[in-house]
């Protein structure tokens, strides 16, 4: 891949780091760990080294860390979570079936040990926050695939967090995904071939020739990769780095991982089956940290704005890319824990609820939120404490995480 | 698709690739129906010979593919498991019904939706010019859920007869043991995937080199599949 100068872009992922991590990589974990609680504590929030630790190498290292850093690259108040969805959200919605259908054959994308006891409260809990989601934003549509994104954040964060980070993803990041049609999706996936494009003109004549298309990428790009990769960390780390970066920065892994295999692709039969089954299975052993750095490298040598261009890619509006800007504006204003943790409380007890309190969600929910979210909820309440008792592990996991925020979160947690 | 495959140097996966072996012809099936109705297991019973313990929503298309010998040739089966969900079928899986020899249509005997929805693919592959001219058969699937049937053979049956398809009910997780286990003791998914076959062989223009050379109509299922003695009528198996 040759190297052009690079310049930073906004997204803000700028490489940094690679030259002394790679050579000490517990160095660049240690500096890491120091420098992850302090960016959380500055005031405001120092988003930029959040966004540099998560696409770095190594990502944010331990899910500990994922939960305290994930909802802030998403501009979410740990403070000011959605309540636990009620029974109700599951009545009279027309992607229910699908829904169940997917999650019931999702068993995949958990942990190998987990008792299906376990297992099957969080399947529960999936299909709900899917549909709470979707419920509240009666635009999104559903896809197979979705699920896929949803289970990467329960299984991380829990499921009142898992709600309001699939909602600030389902309005930016995968908004192209869920429009009535794929149609934009086809869109977002037309950038492929523009990039190996520029970057090896030769690979890229071969897939033309032989019309390959671009559908093996589809389920890497829609599920941020969650659907296809075997281990569970390492879909972790993509989404580290995702969270941290463009929308379509999934595209520009996927341009990586195709130039990665360029031999391999080059020697296949230049057929559309041959080469559709070939990309479509992802080596079990792929370098990730080296294909991160260079998806960072590709997009900031060859950024959206110029391969659109060049590839005649305008005619069509990217809700995704158009919103971008805006949703990385309202990460730059956020307030620490401790004082969101006093501000939430104090507001909670003079100002009404619909008082802005954070850009992203609270903004689209319609007024009824609280309503429609806090339904059953004292029922689920007793549910997963009656459960807790027997089954552990995932609640308390859940638990955990709230340990992590003080008793506050916990709190509302059940 | 098939031309490039059989004239090609060397032909893909499951064959080393020093000198190509007798020209290796390729017959393109596509799998269509309703999400869940269970394409992605009948597909990969009949590649990988099992019912797969875990399947996941497929996404896009997945692609699956087996050598067989029929009547003493080679023939690679290509099947195109596509994605069920609506959205999927607009946009995304039009590519790939491009050269395709033969459509699989699927239901599920225990949904009755998914039967209703057959009309709809069948429109769809007429807008992707695969009408009558193309063999197309009829797949009843989850006939071991006995208890849960909504969808009636001769419902099924009628329907079959009107678009001119044949019709099979069978059972992707058990396909030997149907119900009252009329059908034998054969791999039943196997016989619908190779009746689909040999009716291709059988048709001449349709993959171009050496003329076909099994009798047409005769179903002689290679690998001793015929062996449960009611070779053509065993894929019917009213009995569900
Ligand atoms: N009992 C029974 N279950 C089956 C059979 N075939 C499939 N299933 C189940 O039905 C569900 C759906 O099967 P899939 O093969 O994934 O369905 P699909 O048609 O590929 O669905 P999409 O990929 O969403 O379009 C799975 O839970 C399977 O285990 C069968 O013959 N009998
Ligand atoms: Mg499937």
């Amino acid at each position: 891949m040759k190297r052009l100068k690079r310049k930073k872009h906004n997204a803000g992922v700028e490489v940094n780091g690679e030259r002394s991590v790679t050579r000490e990589p517990d160095c660049g974990r240690k500096q890491k760990l120091a420098e992850i609680p302090q960016a959380l504590n500055s005031d405001p929030v120092d988003i930029e080294t959040l966004r540099r630790a998560a696409a770095s190498k190594g990502g944010l290292l331990t899910d500990e860390l994922r939960r305290k850093v994930w909802p802030k690259l998403l501009s979410i108040n740990v403070y000011d979570l959605p309540h636990k969805p009620g029974r109700d959200v599951r009545d009279n919605h027309k992607d229910y079936s699908q829904v169940v259908l997917d999650v019931r054959r999702s068993m995949k994308r958990f942990p190998k040990g987990m008792p299906a006891a376990e297992r099957a409260i969080l399947q529960e809990q999936l299909i709900d926050i899917i549909l709470v989601v979707l419920k509240c934003n009666p635009q999104l549509h559903y896809y197979q695939g979705y699920h896929d994104v949803a289970v990467t954040l329960l299984l991380v964060v829990g499921e009142r967090m898992a709600i309001a980070m699939l909602h600030t993803l389902s309005k930016y990041h995968l908004r192209d995904f869920m429009d009535p049609t794929m149609d934009s999706t086809k869109h977002i996936l037309n950038y492929l071939m523009p990039i190996l494009e520029q970057v090896d003109t030769e690979l890229h004549d071969f897939m033309i020739r032989s019309e390959v298309g671009t559908i093996f990428a589809l389920s890497w790009l829609i599920t941020w990769y969650g659907h296809v990769l075997p281990e569970f960390k390492h879909t972790l780390r993509l989404y580290d780095f995702f969270l941290a970066s463009h929308p379509l920065m999934p595209i520009y892994l996927a341009a990586a991982i195709v130039l990665h295999r360029e031999k391999e692709v080059k020697q296949t039969e230049c057929d559309m089956a041959m080469v559709h089954h070939l990309l479509s299975r992802i080596p079990q052993d792929l370098p990730y940290e080296l294909l991160i750095g260079q998806s960072q490298e590709l997009f900031d040598q060859y950024p959206p704005s110029l391969l659109a261009k060049r590839a005649a890619l305008q005619s069509r509006k990217s809700q995704s890319i158009s919103t971008f800007k805006a949703f990385q504006l309202s990460t730059l204003h956020q307030r620490p824990d401790s004082v969101l943790q006093r501000l939430t409380k104090a507001q909670d007890s003079t100002t009404s609820r619909h008082a802005s309190r954070h850009s992203g969600l609270e903004a689209a929910l319609p007024r009824d939120r609280g309503q429609l979210w806090g339904k059953g909820n004292r029922m689920v309440k007793m549910a997963v404490w009656g459960l807790s008792a027997t089954l552990g592990a995932a609640v308390f996991a859940v638990a955990q995480t709230a340990m992590d925020w003080g008793p506050e979160v916990l709190l509302q947690l059940f | 698709m098939a031309e490039r495959g059989s004239t090609g140097e060397f032909s893909g996966s499951l064959t080393s690739s020093t000198l190509p072996p007798p020209r290796t012809r390729i017959f393109k099936i596509i799998v269509i129906g309703d999400s869940g109705v269970g394409k992605t297991c009948l597909t990969y019973r009949f590649c990988a010979g099992k019912f797969p313990e875990k399947t996941e929503a497929t996404i896009g298309v997945d692609f699956r593919e087996r050598l067989v010998e029929i009547d003493g040739e080679n023939i690679k089966i290509q099947l195109w498991d596509t994605a069920g969900q609506e959205r999927f079928r607009k946009s995304m899986v039009q590519h790939y019904y491009r050269n395709v020899h033969a459509v699989v249509f699927v239901y599920d005997v225990t949904n009755a939706a998914s039967f209703r929805s057959l009309p709809a693919w069948i429109e769809e592959c007429k807008q992707h010019a695969l009408g009558t001219e193309v063999p197309r058969i009829l797949v009843g699937n989850k006939c071991d859920l006995q208890d849960s049937i909504q969808v009636g053979t001769d419902v099924a049956q009628q329907f079959a007869d009107a678009h001119s398809m044949p019709l099979f009910e069978t059972s992707a997780k058990n396909p030997n043991s149907q119900g009252d286990g009329s059908c034998g003791n054969s791999d039943h998914v196997e016989a619908i995937f190779m009746t689909v076959a040999h009716k291709l062989k059988s048709q001449k223009p349709l993959v171009l080199s050496q003329p076909p050379g099994g009798s047409p109509g005769t179903i002689n299922l290679s690998r001793g599949r015929d062996d449960s003695g009611d070779g053509g009528r065993g894929w019917g198996c009213s009995s569900c």
